[in-house]
């Protein structure tokens, strides 16, 4: 069973097509790139596939349940994580809090109130500052972290739930060298975990973290294959690669 | 009544009125719901009292809160299921929909007559605790002191509790907050829900304190005064709204003789300025003051 599977997903706005016939997979604990030039539709499809906005047709199955009409809320709980482009993070929690309110989503109200999962978490919360190289930010309002940290700690918040897909949008805008080089560290292991589906522009980066790449051109998917296939396809040079 | 009594009876009125911010607070500064419909729930809380003190043998002070904060509650729940069980709804529209039930409850409050219509509910007899008649000013004050005290430890337990993070997550961007799995609508109707059972008792509290009821306790005018303690007290802060609360209301009674047709005015101008200079209200006045002398040491 795939992990994440989509059949000819079609996202319209009135008579724009966003998204059109679209259809992909992700393997279990896969680096799957969704690349594309401006306004291809890589974000619509990433919104019809995290739920933020619905696919007008087609379907998107999640270890084989479908959850085209799913809730966000449904969809995390079916075990899916988001890094939004711009990191949405808590810019006046601290980091710690940031991390607390990402493990305590799925909570009862009551345990919340009790602050029941306090310690717990906690244990948590030291190991993924450790993984993300956050532990000496603990305390400190995420604001006051460097933009590459806040992509981070987004990262963090979402793998703090051990999700079983996790969807990056663009993770490594405006970092700088070392961090992509970090960050690239970071998705590897957070591959092992789970599957990964990356939206990115930096091509050099997706192909040498990728096990496969799907190319979005008007909202069609024009190809898909190994890194090494799509610099080679002749139709990506001429729709995509020529641009970049 | 001595001018002891007179003070005590507005203190009295300060920490019912503060009930009634530590709703709103609840609501706004920590939640989100930017409610202004609080006073509708204000008034439910003291008709209640009223309809069932002059209906009824009951005085009983345990029975007549129970009484609000149960119908306060199931009234809040009401209005939460139809503002948040659906789709996300903006900031306004809950504002919008909460003054059309503040506006509703007042005018129903003019005109029905089982509510006394423009008169309200006169005459409401001072309740009882275990028997024995609360009547005095003192004793008032004691009343609404201990239900106020029981109201603001239970609101700072929450907010420090797991559930104030997630209230805030809420608050802060309740799209990135579903995204993580929280139940946005549950939160919010839970926070609404407590509220309102908060407003209710000190509605309750106000109707026995004061002795009557009017269509002015649930109306416009003092659901918009209650947003404004909080927006001057610095919304997301239990203290700063309290405090405007106490400043406004004491110096109020001074100016409202002293300057009568200006005062208003006055009070609309220090609002606009708070709004634009301190958008977190008065009490981040101290913390502003230190940034700006630590970035002119810099300089």
């Amino acid at each position: 069973m795939k992990l994440l599977e989509i059949t000819s997903v079609s996202k319209k706005f009135g008579s724009l097509v966003a998204v059109d016939d679209a259809s992909m997979f992700i393997e279990q604990n896969e680096i799957v790139g969704l690349i594309g030039p401006n306004g291809s539709g890589k974000s619509t499809l990433l919104h019809t596939i995290c739920g933020r906005t619905f696919a007008t047709e087609g379907s998107i199955l999640l270890e084989g349940a479908d959850i085209t009409n799913k809730t966000p809320q449904n969809r995390a709980k079916a075990g899916m994580a988001i890094k939004f482009q711009l990191a949405r993070i808590y810019l006046e929690k601290t980091v710690r809090e940031n991390l607390l309110i990402s493990l305590q989503a799925k909570e009862s109200i009551w345990r919340q109130l009790r602050s029941a999962s306090l310690k717990a978490f906690e244990v948590k919360i030291l190991e993924l500052a450790k993984e993300f190289q956050l532990e000496e930010y603990l305390n400190e309002p995420a604001k006051s972290l460097s933009h590459g940290q806040q992509q981070w700690l987004e990262i963090a918040m979402a793998m703090a739930v051990d999700p079983i897909l996790l969807l990056l949008d663009e993770p490594t805008a405006g970092m700088s060298p070392k961090e992509r080089a970090d960050t690239a560290l970071l998705i590897k292991k957070a591959s092992k975990k789970c599957g990964v589906l990356i939206v990115e522009h930096d091509l050099d980066f997706i192909k040498e973290l990728c096990n496969r790449i799907s190319v979005l051109h008007h909202g069609n998917i024009v190809a898909t294959g190994t890194p090494i296939e799509i610099e080679n396809d002749p139709k990506v040079k001429e729709v995509y690669l020529t641009r970049v | 009544m001595s001018g002891n009594d007179y003070l005590t009876q507005i203190i009295t009125r300060i920490l019912i009125y503060g009930i009634l911010v530590l709703s709103v607070e609840m609501c706004w500064g920590q939640t989100g719901i930017f409610t202004f419909g609080q006073a509708a729930l204000f008034g439910l809380g003291g008709y209640l009292v009223g309809l069932v003190t002059t209906h009824s043998t009951i005085t009983d002070m345990g029975k007549l809160l129970l009484i609000a904060v149960i119908i306060g509650a199931l009234v809040g729940f009401i209005i939460g299921i139809f503002l948040f069980s659906g789709k996300r709804v903006g900031e306004l529209y809950v504002a919008l929909v909460t003054l059309a039930i503040s506006y509703i409850c007042e005018r129903l409050a003019n005109s029905w007559t089982v509510l006394g219509s423009g008169n309200g509910i006169p005459g409401i007899p001072y309740p009882t605790i275990f028997g024995k008649e609360i009547g005095s000013a003192m004793a008032l004050f004691f009343l609404a002191f201990a239900v106020f005290a029981v109201a603001l430890i239970l609101c700072i337990i929450i907010v420090n509790s797991q559930f104030g993070l997630t209230m805030n997550a809420v608050r802060d961007d309740e799209e990135r907050a579903e995204f993580f799995g929280y139940k946005r609508s549950v939160v919010q109707i839970v926070v609404f829900v407590f509220s309102a059972a908060l407003a209710s008792s000190g509605g309750a509290l106000f109707a026995v304190s004061e002795g009557f009821v009017s269509p002015s306790m649930s109306g416009l005018a003092l659901s918009t005064t209650t947003v404004l303690w909080v927006v001057l007290g610095g919304r997301g802060t239990f203290f700063g709204p309290l405090i405007a609360l106490t400043v406004l209301q004491v110096v109020n009674i001074e100016m409202q003789n002293a300057l009568p047709s200006l005062w208003p005015i006055l009070v609309g101008l220090m609002l606009l300025l708070t709004m634009i200079f301190l958008p977190k209200g008065l009490t981040s006045l101290p913390a502003k003051i230190r940034e700006s002398r630590r970035k002119a040491a810099h300089v």
